[in-house]
This record gives C-alpha cells, sequence and structure tokens, in this order.
C-alpha cells in the first residue's frame, strides 16, 4: 500500500453540502417542491453515514462474533424496512417474506464470498463481513422490491389469462409462473449491465473508495470483480426466493387469482 | 342420471360491487344438471349469473351449501381436480401466446392433467372443422379474429372432455352461424354422459332442455322443452323453485 488516506476535514466536509444547494436551487426555480425532500435527504445522508463511521470504529475495536451477527442482522432488519416501504403495489405481508430471502440472498452468499475467497482472520473480521454484506443487502434490497413490483403488476395484467388457467385447472403456481419468469428476468438485467459497463465507463464504487484510500489498483480490481459476482449470485437468489415467497398472497385459498376487483 | 348437484349455495361478495352499484348476493340456491342435457342461465344484468358459474367451478368463495360430481361431494377433490371435471369457460377467455395447437394443448402442460392422454392432431383438426373454424394448427394464435379466438377458447375446454361445462356467454362474439356450430358442438361434446349450464344473451337456439332464471338472488326454472320434461313446472315461484327439489324437477327424475 502507498499513500495512505488523505483525510477531509469537518469544516471542508460541511462546506461540501453546499453541492446541495444546486438542487435547493434547481427546486426552487423549478418550483418542484422538493426542498424539503433535499434539506432531509442530506441530513440524513451525513446523519447515518457518521454514525456507520463510529460504530464501525467501536465495532472493529471490540468486535467479538455476537456483536457483528447483531450489526449484521440490524443491518437485514432496516433493509427489509426500505425494500418493503419501495413497493408500490399494495401488498400486505412483505415483512417476512422479504427479510426471510434477503437474509438468505445477501447474507449466505456474503459470508461465503468472505469466508471462501477473502478470508479474513478472526472469520467474522467486521472489517470484511459488514461493508461486503452491506454492499450485497444494498442490491438485494432494491432488486427485490423491483421484483415484487414487477411481479404483481404482470400477474395483474394477465388476470384474464390467470382466470383461464386456474378455470381449466392450473395452480396458483402454474398460472403465476408466466409472471415470475418475467419479474426473475427483469431483475437479473440491470446487475448484468452493471457488470458489462464495470472498468469501461465508470469505476464502480467499491473500487473507486479503495484506490482513494490508497490501496493498489489491482488489488482494488480484484475485490470489484468479486463484489460484482456476489451482486449477480445474490440478487438472482433474492429474487428468485422473493417471487416464489410472495406470488400466493394474490391467490384465494382456493386456488384463484384475486383480480383488482374483489381482493 | 343427475351428474352435477348444487344444494343450498350461498355466496356473500362483498368485497366489491357491480358497475350498477348493487351488490349480487345469492342464498339456497339449489340446482341439478343431469346428464346428456344443456340448460341455459338467464337473468338480467347484475344478477350474478357469472358469479353463480364461477362458485360452481369454486372460482368464488363459497359461504355455505354443497356442490357434488356424480354424488361425490366437492371436498373430496383437490380445487385443480374440481376444476378439471367442472370447466367454466369464462367470457373474456384469454389465448396464451403461440399457435392454435399450443393453446388447445394448455391443459396438457398442467399438472392436474399429467398421465392423460395428449390428444392427436387429428383430434383437434376435427374440433375445428365442427366449430367451422377453417384454420391450420400451426397458425400464429396472435392473428385470430375475436369471434375465432373465442371458439378456440371453448375447443380448448371441449378437449379436455369435462363432466360438467360451465359457459359464460361464449358465444356472445359470434357471427349466427358460428354460434349456431358451437351450438352444435357443445351438444357433441356433452354427448350422454356430460352436462352443460350456459350464459346466453342469444335468442334460444333449441339446444337447451330447460332455462333457469337467476333474479333477486332466487333461481326459477322458466321453461323446458316438452320432449324432454314432461312434468308440470311453476316457473313464477321463487321459493317453491330454489329449494332443491323442486329446482330437480326440470331435469325430469328423481335422484
Amino acid at each position: 500500500m502507498e499513500g495512505g488516506v488523505i483525510d477531509i476535514g469537518y469544516v471542508e466536509l460541511f462546506a461540501a453540502s453546499a453541492l446541495m444547494l444546486i438542487a435547493g436551487i434547481v427546486s426552487w426555480r423549478l418550483s418542484l417542491g422538493q426542498e424539503k425532500n433535499i434539506a432531509i435527504s442530506t441530513v440524513r445522508a451525513f446523519v447515518q453515514l457518521l454514525a456507520m463511521g463510529f460504530l464501525l470504529v467501536y465495532l472493529f475495536r471490540y468486535q467479538s462474533w455476537w456483536l457483528v451477527l447483531l450489526v449484521l442482522f440490524l443491518m437485514a432488519l432496516c433493509a427489509t424496512q426500505i425494500a418493503v416501504s419501495r413497493v408500490k403495489q399494495g401488498v400486505r405481508g412483505l415483512h417476512l417474506p422479504v427479510f426471510a430471502s434477503l437474509m438468505a440472498s445477501s447474507m449466505v452468499i456474503a459470508f461465503i464470498v468472505v469466508e471462501g475467497v477473502i478470508q479474513p482472520d478472526p472469520w467474522y473480521s467486521a472489517r470484511q463481513l459488514v461493508p461486503i454484506a452491506g454492499m450485497a443487502l444494498g442490491n438485494t434490497m432494491s432488486a427485490t422490491a423491483v421484483a415484487i413490483d414487477r411481479l404483481f403488476s404482470d400477474m395483474d395484467s394477465r388476470s384474464d389469462e390467470m382466470f383461464t388457467l386456474v378455470a381449466l385447472g392450473a395452480t396458483p403456481r402454474e398460472a403465476a409462473f408466466p409472471s415470475i419468469k418475467a419479474a426473475v428476468g427483469a431483475g437479473i438485467l440491470p446487475t448484468l449491465a452493471t457488470m458489462c459497463a464495470a472498468g469501461i465507463v465508470q469505476i464502480p464504487g467499491m473500487m473507486s473508495g479503495q484506490i482513494l484510500a490508497g490501496a493498489d489498483p489491482v488489488v482494488a480490481a480484484k475485490y470489484q470483480i468479486v463484489v460484482l459476482l456476489m451482486m449477480s449470485a445474490a440478487t438472482t437468489l433474492a429474487i428468485v426466493l422473493i417471487c416464489f415467497l410472495t406470488f400466493r398472497k394474490r391467490f384465494s385459498k382456493e386456488g384463484f387469482y384475486l383480480d383488482a376487483g374483489i381482493r | 342420471m343427475s351428474v352435477f348437484e348444487v344444494t343450498d349455495l350461498s355466496i356473500a361478495y362483498d368485497a366489491t360491487e357491480d358497475a350498477d352499484g348493487a351488490t349480487p348476493r345469492l342464498d339456497g340456491i339449489s340446482l341439478r344438471l343431469d346428464a346428456g342435457r344443456i340448460y341455459d342461465l338467464t337473468g338480467p344484468s347484475g344478477a350474478g349469473k357469472s358469479m353463480l358459474l364461477r362458485a360452481c367451478a369454486q372460482l368464488m368463495t363459497i359461504k355455505g351449501g354443497s356442490l357434488t360430481l356424480d354424488g361425490v361431494d366437492s371436498s373430496t377433490f383437490s380445487y385443480q381436480e374440481w376444476r378439471r371435471h367442472v370447466c367454466l369457460v369464462p367470457q373474456h377467455a384469454s389465448l396464451i401466446r403461440g399457435t392454435i395447437r399450443d393453446n388447445l394443448l394448455l391443459p396438457w402442460t398442467l399438472k392436474v392433467n399429467r398421465g392423460t392422454q395428449v390428444p392427436p392432431d387429428d383430434e383437434l383438426r376435427e374440433l375445428l372443422q365442427a366449430a367451422q373454424l377453417d384454420v391450420p394448427l400451426d397458425r400464429d394464435a396472435a392473428k385470430l379474429s375475436g369471434g375465432q379466438a373465442a371458439r378456440v377458447a371453448l375447443l380448448r375446454a371441449f378437449a379436455t372432455k369435462p363432466r360438467v361445462l360451465l359457459l359464460d356467454e361464449v358465444d356472445a362474439a359470434l357471427d349466427d352461424a358460428s354460434a349456431q356450430a358451437v351450438g352444435e358442438l357443445t351438444v357433441q361434446i356433452v354427448g350422454r354422459d356430460a352436462t352443460c349450464l350456459r350464459i346466453r344473451h342469444r335468442p334460444p337456439d333449441g339446444k337447451a332442455s330447460s332455462t333457469f332464471h337467476l333474479e333477486g338472488g332466487h333461481l326459477t326454472v322458466l321453461g323446458m322443452r316438452s320432449d324432454m320434461a314432461p312434468r308440470e313446472m311453476e316457473p313464477t315461484d321463487p321459493v317453491e323453485a330454489s329449494t332443491p327439489r323442486d329446482a330437480a324437477q326440470p331435469s325430469g327424475g328423481e335422484a
């Protein structure tokens, strides 16, 4: 490692928030009514990221396996809440399936990557586990919300077709399957697109960060590759899980589809 | 021989209202369908005719009452098996992407028909011919006209040879000649063993042995062809006709 990190002073940091004035002025001039939102988002980014920073300092110093796992668990809880709140279709009872699919995808894949590829010592090293699991969670969280929206709007648009299928003796799964396929297919594409553009158009966030922090760019690239592969696997798994865990919410116990008129 | 029996069926359909604001409710509906017969179901719009058909296929939550097929209670069937035998063809049956053959064979892609013989092309062509559909099996289903698509959707249900056919205005989109052909085909498919209940808005085509009338939540029997049902009926008394015994009368025989 050479160079090391150049710290940002707090004065400079707060001065940088002047950048948000651009968004503020645009919102004001175009009467977008987003001024409050912009202020809140800026404050949230400051508070949440600095809090995370301080928390990680503490965690790195006093880390124990249960504390690290507790932090990961809480992160998954927050991700669940955010993902569920992003779903526009009014679907009830999403928290449990979303949490289950985030845990089973992000956490499992992040653990495989950290323990299998990076192999830190100790195994619960927060310095590797927290950021890697965080990246996996962030991606799967967005993909999950998009997949749920896509799945349920696709089923609504196919309600006549599904009715016909169910009337011919199809199970809910057989009737919903084309929609599940569409949702999974649509959910996988963005990750693949990011992988294709990586390194040509942009240096992905994590690699940029490591380079800025003074890491060897080749080492940073290796990490980035592992992370991209991990995200592809985690989002695919998360989307498939969430689709299969939730599609039945729009079917009655008799197995017919509850279209917009009767739910 | 009665194939299909509905006894004291009630449905509350509170979740939504019809376009005209009335919430259709069905209470204490009973009817009996005999083998080899076709029945018409009439009534003002919003009376709940489609709902009754849906309930018969268990495509609607039933509050009370029982359904039997060949004397066997519906609870002994899985919902999928029940619908395989009691097949509803909705008014707007939709076709899937693919050819006409793909559509006619769609039921055999389902678990419920696993292990049953997939009909060969010859049989499918015969069906198309009988419905006056002069189109090749490889034709893209998206290229069919509305009336042709309606007939393919109907034939798809016919091909599975269900015991009970529930047809919800399937001939509404057809011209007179094809409606006539569909009527003939229905008679042929029903044959001696199956039975059929149709919602129709066309003038009677003479295929139905009797007609049920649904209005104000009551089912009455309007009339029957004299050669099929020798007994006298009191068609205007809804209370009488909505009890199981009386509703069974148009079929002309005791169980």
